[in-house]
């Protein structure tokens, strides 16, 4: 039988465990803050050396090409099937072009980018980080005084904000090809139609500029929770994992949170 | 038994005093005092766990001590500024128990390495002084391969190339003789007595490699439970009637160093029938 004393416990378990839990979150933020700091003191050093950006655009955004090509052709084609059988049906598939396009500039492009690149690109770097903290790498480049957060995270974390608006321009662009394959190509809809419409209605600072802006926020939080999370790694395989696994777990939601937030400022009316 | 007092503050490299340090509540060292002397070779002995390696990080910096001073060639590590640190860094080299080389440049360019970072040098005069740093460690042929392909003992000695690549004054070596076979030991230990003699490079040797350490150190330290409990020349450590030295010196199973983790007693726990883990 539970006993009256320990009933009235439970609450207070519960709320140490919660207040645990905030402090951890809190020290992990307030971490992360201090963490970026360092590294954006060493963006001096990057520009010195800018071949390591260049080496890392080729690691995180030239690798991550083929992924983001293909899944934004998918999406594109998807839309431009979905679109037609929802426009036909008032008799406005002309709009079509303006549909895809308008969805894959303003949302699905920086959106479902981010959240490829933050499997593809973000987990890596996390994985790359952690490995090299386990194997005493960056210790031993600490102790050849060669500071690893302007070596190794800097150079990284600046490569993932500028390959990411590239690569959310790409997937938009080869999406309004996907949906123009399924729309003009297999479904019939008048293809001058579909790029003039398109012309006239996507606005290049309302949309594009917007939703280059969103792209180029999200790269930032991305990339800098993937270089925190392999930084910050216990150095074991479990800890790798673990790391791993949050790095793509809190990319995406924070992806996703920014998102609303960005599209409540810029879209609303 | 060699006293403190004896040697002259300017043959001291590395001074440490009161110097305490804690792992959050696990204390790991408790006010120990300790000199490293300019030019000789220092082994630091002591049981797996009990902080050796610690101390070598302590010295170098990457960790500051809760209280007392760590002090290098004069300048207070735990006081100095990340610049200051990094300039001091320079003029030290660590060889990791793994080696830690740069998985993803071969044994050419992580010997280039520092000199590449810390020099304005011309490629040509990089190429040769790597090549006598790998010439020193047997390595020269091996300069095109990738860490992936080498050998424990290989990975070793191109980190201890790397790590003299500057030209230190000291080297700090964590367990270098650990998971070696009888001739990469040899080598090894070769190598870091030829370097001490030959370069004059005080050297701090952190191991649990009793016979190996005692034949290259010109003094030893006995460390156990966050206390230095024997100090001294290996011959003296080898006469010492310290409890702690002689289980250590003598590798006795049970002594000072318990065999058995602290835990219930043993008839009470298989008499208790409990039969959770």
């Amino acid at each position: 039988m539970v006993k009256l004393g320990q009933l009235s416990r439970i609450p207070l378990e519960v709320l140490q465990t919660l207040g645990r839990y905030g402090l951890d979150f809190f020290e992990r933020l307030g971490r992360g803050h201090v963490f970026m700091i360092y590294v954006l003191m060493g963006f001096k050093d990057v520009l010195q050396r800018w071949q390591l950006v260049v080496i890392q655009i080729f690691s995180v955004g030239v690798l991550s090409f083929v992924i983001i090509v293909i899944s934004g052709l998918f999406v594109g084609m998807v839309l431009g099937l979905q679109g037609y059988n929802t426009l036909v049906d008032f008799g406005a598939e002309e709009s079509l072009g303006v549909l895809v396009a308008l969805s894959l500039v303003r949302e699905l492009g920086p959106v479902v980018a981010a959240l490829l690149f933050a499997g593809r690109a973000g987990s890596a770097l996390t994985a790359e980080i952690g490995l090299m903290k386990t194997t005493e790498q960056l210790s031993a480049m600490e102790m050849m005084a060669v500071d690893p957060l302007h070596r190794i995270v800097a150079p990284r974390f600046l490569a993932g904000t500028i390959s990411m608006p590239l690569l959310a321009a790409m997937f938009s662009a080869v999406g309004v090809l996907g949906g123009y394959f399924v729309g003009v190509g297999l479904l019939g809809v008048d293809d001058g139609a579909f790029w003039s419409q398109m012309q006239d209605t996507v606005d290049l600072r309302d949309d594009i500029f917007n939703g280059i802006i969103k792209s180029f926020v999200f790269g930032i939080a991305v990339t800098w929770i993937a270089v925190f999370e392999g930084y910050d790694t216990v150095p074991t395989s479990e800890g790798i994992s673990r790391a791993t696994t949050r790095t793509v777990v809190n990319s995406s939601l924070a992806v996703l949170g920014l998102d609303f937030i960005l599209t409540a400022l810029m879209f609303n009316k | 038994m060699q006293n403190n007092q004896e040697i002259q503050s300017k043959d001291i490299l590395v001074k440490i005093r009161g110097m305490s340090f804690k792992r959050g509540t696990r204390v790991i060292f408790e006010n120990v005092n300790l000199d490293i002397q300019r030019g000789k070779i220092t082994a630091i002995m002591g049981p797996s766990g009990c902080g050796k390696t610690t101390l070598l990080r302590l010295i170098g910096g990457q960790l500051r001590p809760q209280a007392g001073t760590v002090t290098v060639d004069g300048l207070q590590v735990n006081h100095l500024s990340r610049k200051a640190l990094f300039k001091l860094r320079k003029r030290m080299g660590m060889l990791f128990q793994t080696g830690a080389l740069l998985t993803d440049l071969n044994v050419f360019d992580n010997v280039a390495y520092p000199l590449r970072e810390h020099t304005d040098l011309p490629d040509s005069m990089i190429h040769d002084l790597v090549i006598m740093k790998l010439q020193a460690v047997g390595l020269r042929g091996a300069r095109h391969l990738m860490p992936s392909e080498l050998s424990g003992g290989m990975a070793r000695r191109v980190a201890l190339a790397r790590a003299i690549a500057l030209d230190p004054m000291m080297i700090m070596y964590d367990e270098p003789f650990t998971g070696q076979d009888p001739i990469s030991m040899g080598v090894l230990i070769r190598l870091i007595k030829s370097m001490n003699e030959a370069l004059g490079i005080t050297s701090i040797v952190v191991s649990h490699d009793v016979a190996e350490s005692a034949s290259i150190a010109d003094f030893i330290y006995v460390l156990s439970a966050g206390h230095i409990v024997g100090r001294g020349t290996p011959q003296e450590m080898q006469q010492s009637d310290s409890k702690w030295v002689r289980q250590f010196m003598e590798a006795l199973p049970d002594g000072p160093v318990p065999f058995h983790y602290p835990a219930a007693d043993y008839d009470e726990e298989l008499l208790s029938g409990n039969g959770h883990g």
